[in-house]
């Protein structure tokens, strides 16, 4: 799959939400197929394949969540979701189901694009799968355990460098806080977010440029985070 | 116990009942004597204990004895031989007498405490049945004042008087409507629980009991008696006793309905308060969400500078618009009390980061310094509330100082308050519009003033008081303003150091 053909499937049950959204994504040559319903979305998921859906979690007639979680039965195809702000609970349930990311309204075009294609160059590359890595000026090797900062090797405790992988390996993709305590801790801490929040804020010291304005290190408010390359 | 109590009731004086006595003898005498010598006197001895068992039947006890007596006497006098006087000739006739009156006495015994027993039993029956009916009275009663006056019904029925004292707001006896002796007496039976006997200068002293339920103290009852001896009193105390536990029962019944009602009205109108604002708050962000996105998509095309210029204009004030809605959205809930904080450890750095994230183009025009503090502790807080007002206060500096100045950004810790201030370089707020600023939202009223500033600082300032803790503008007029934000540092949970653990 490249971005040049990308095919997408928007279900959401505003026609003027739809129709922007759709004139955005077609703007760049991508196909759009559209839903207004859930029921609707899901035998159009099922017929048209696409590789990418975006879905509104407020809809009519179904739970967003469960189609999410649907969807999530049969296909890998990532998922973005649009929800509303003040939402924090849903969001979390939704990238719990299975979401990749999401779009909190209103947004713009900007925001919107560049999700997408986040989200789909995240799908290319968990397709090569490569042990080396690089954003900034950090290099990861995965092969060899070792992280570089300009040329120079950074020393990375256990857990920061536990992780530096987990984020990394689903790079692009907003990780809940309990998801990531339970790659790294494992499921008994999952309560224990404190200890996510003082290794990120670590392992920005040490690898961003700015600690304070992190540009990889994303903290997603009351959510969890999300690294970018 | 009385034995005439069943007579006293039908005021049959005791000397009405010595006279009947007296009569009823005399009659038998009479009867009897005329036959003295046909009669035998065993015969006439049967009519007088036939006397003394009717006497003791219906006038007691005390008129029982007495015939008994007289009847020996009259019948001595009048049927044995020689008659009209006292003397005995056959002294058989004493055993007779002595017999007679054994008998009589006996009868007058039996009779008298079956009739006892018989009037116990009666009474306790009552008893019961009176307090039945005022349980009963008391289960149906829907407010204080039934129960009062049911109360009041059976104390009048007792030859009593009550007042009821009931508790305050503040789960304090209210004593007021009495005076300041009787205060003090209710006050000892309301803290010691137990009964208190007042003081009186004629008749029984009244009687305080306490109105204890099962869940607590509910007030305290006072007994005044009425046209009552006090022996009486006493012996009704345990009825009253009853009385107070079934009237503690019954208002802390009234008390849980009331509870129950209340409930209920304020869970229905906050269904109906959150169903409001999630209707209007999804109603008002979809339209929104389409003019902005819309908007957004007009400004990208390749369109005539004014035309974008105008497409790029609906977009901002979209946005400005949302966050207006936002923020008195927010401010319904806060003042509603609504607003479920998610407080969780965590960093200031991490708030100031995505604030700074998510106003990058707002802040664009300033020049910004960071000052962290080495160490920062973890506080706890809703990073989601948090940043929202570190957004106003920056989005305020950014609006109130001139481009161009610098925004400065400091998180340090003072006493026992992790601190977070938005200083800028503007012109500085007038230190009595700051009061106004803040005034205007506590009282709720967001009609008047700067409608912009205002909100933003209110909504930012009853977010900081949710967390428990406090937000401050301080103003130097020419030299800028700075808000702080000050949230307590509280005891964050321990943490197992990696090195301990697994060295790296």
């Amino acid at each position: 799959m490249s971005q040049a053909e990308l095919r997408i499937l928007l279900i959401e049950d505003e026609p003027h939400i739809r129709r922007f959204v759709r004139s955005t994504l077609e703007a760049q040559q991508w196909t759009v197929y559209e839903a207004d319903c859930g029921q609707r979305g899901l035998v159009e998921a099922g017929s048209r394949q696409p590789d990418l859906l975006i879905v509104d979690l407020g809809l009519p007639d179904m739970d967003g969540v469960a189609l999410i979680r649907d969807f999530r039965h049969w296909s890998q195809a990532p998922v973005l979701v649009l929800s509303a702000r003040s939402d924090e609970a849903d969001k979390i349930a939704a990238l719990d189901a299975g979401a990749d990311d999401y779009l909190t309204k209103p947004f713009g075009v900007g925001e919107l694009l560049a999700r997408v294609r986040a989200l789909s160059r995240r799908h290319a590359r968990q397709l090569e799968a490569s042990p080396l890595l690089s954003f900034g000026e950090v290099s990861v090797d995965l092969a060899r355990r070792e992280v570089r900062r300009g040329g120079v090797e950074v020393a990375l405790t256990p857990m920061e460098y536990k992780l530096l992988c987990a984020l990394l390996r689903d790079a692009g993709k907003a990780l809940t806080h309990r998801m990531l305590m339970q790659a790294v801790w494992g499921p008994g801490h999952t309560d224990d977010s404190h200890y996510l929040r003082i290794y990120m804020s670590r392992l920005r010291q040490k690898l961003e440029q700015d600690p304070a304005q992190p540009v990889h290190f994303i903290t997603l408010s009351g959510v969890g985070y999300r690294f970018q390359f | 116990m009385k034995p005439n109590q069943a007579f006293a009731g039908r005021q049959v004086s005791v000397w009405r009942r010595y006279g009947l006595v007296v009569i009823a003898c005399l009659l038998v005498t009479l009867l009897t004597a005329p036959f003295r010598d046909t009669l035998q006197l065993a015969n006439a001895v049967m009519l007088f204990l036939l006397v003394v068992f009717l006497v003791a039947l219906k006038l007691g006890r005390g008129p029982a004895v007495f015939a008994a007596f007289l009847s020996v006497a009259l019948f001595d006098f009048f049927l044995v031989p020689p008659h009209f006087t006292f003397a005995v000739s056959d002294g058989v006739y004493l055993i007779t007498f002595a017999v007679m009156l054994a008998v009589g006495l006996l009868t007058t015994g039996l009779t008298t405490s079956l009739q006892d027993e018989t009037e116990r039993v009666r009474r306790h029956e009552r008893e019961t049945r009176e307090h039945y009916e005022l349980a009963r009275t008391l289960t149906g009663a829907a407010s204080i004042e039934q129960v009062e006056a049911a109360v009041a019904s059976y104390a009048a029925h007792q030859q009593c008087r009550v007042r009821c004292f009931w508790l305050t707001p503040e789960r304090q006896l209210d004593t007021s409507h009495s005076e300041l002796v009787e205060s003090h007496l209710l006050q000892m039976a309301f803290s010691s629980q137990q009964p208190v006997r007042g003081d009186a200068e004629a008749g029984p002293p009244p009687l305080y009991l306490p109105l204890r339920a099962p869940m607590g103290m509910r007030g305290v009852l006072a007994i005044y008696p009425e046209h009552m001896d006090g022996q009486d009193f006493l012996q009704r105390e345990p009825r009253f006793i009853t009385l107070a536990s079934l009237l503690a029962i019954a208002v802390e019944r009234l008390h849980y309905v009331d509870v129950a009602r209340q409930t209920e009205i304020a869970i229905s109108a906050e269904k109906l308060r959150s169903s409001l604002l999630a209707a209007l708050s999804h109603d008002l962000r979809t339209p929104l969400t389409s003019l902005l996105g819309m908007a957004d998509a007009l400004a990208a095309r390749p369109l005539p500078e004014a035309e974008r210029e105008a497409a790029r204009l609906i977009r901002d004030q979209a946005g400005a618009v949302h966050k207006m809605m936002t923020n008195l959205l927010d401010m319904a809930r806060l003042q509603a009390g609504k607003l479920p904080l998610r407080r969780e450890w965590q960093l200031y750095e991490e708030v100031i980061s995505t604030s700074l994230q998510l106003l990058r183009p707002t802040l664009a025009a300033h020049p910004l310094t960071l000052e962290l503090a080495p160490d920062l502790p973890l506080v706890r807080f809703d990073a989601v509330l948090i940043e929202r007002v570190l957004c106003n206060l920056l989005e305020n500096a950014a609006k109130y100082a001139p481009a161009g100045s610098p925004i400065r950004i400091r998180a340090y810790t003072e006493g026992d308050a992790a601190c977070l201030a938005v200083c800028d370089a503007g012109p500085g707020i007038d230190p009595a519009q700051l009061e106004r600023l803040f005034a205007l939202f506590e009282r709720g009223d967001a009609e008047s003033g700067k409608p912009g500033m205002g909100l933003g600082l209110g909504i930012a300032k009853a977010i900081a008081e949710a967390h428990g803790g406090s937000l401050t503008l301080s103003a130097t007029p020419g030299a800028g303003t700075t808000a702080c934000l000050r949230l307590p540092l509280g005891t964050p949970p321990s943490m197992v150091t990696e090195d301990e653990h697994e060295p790296g």
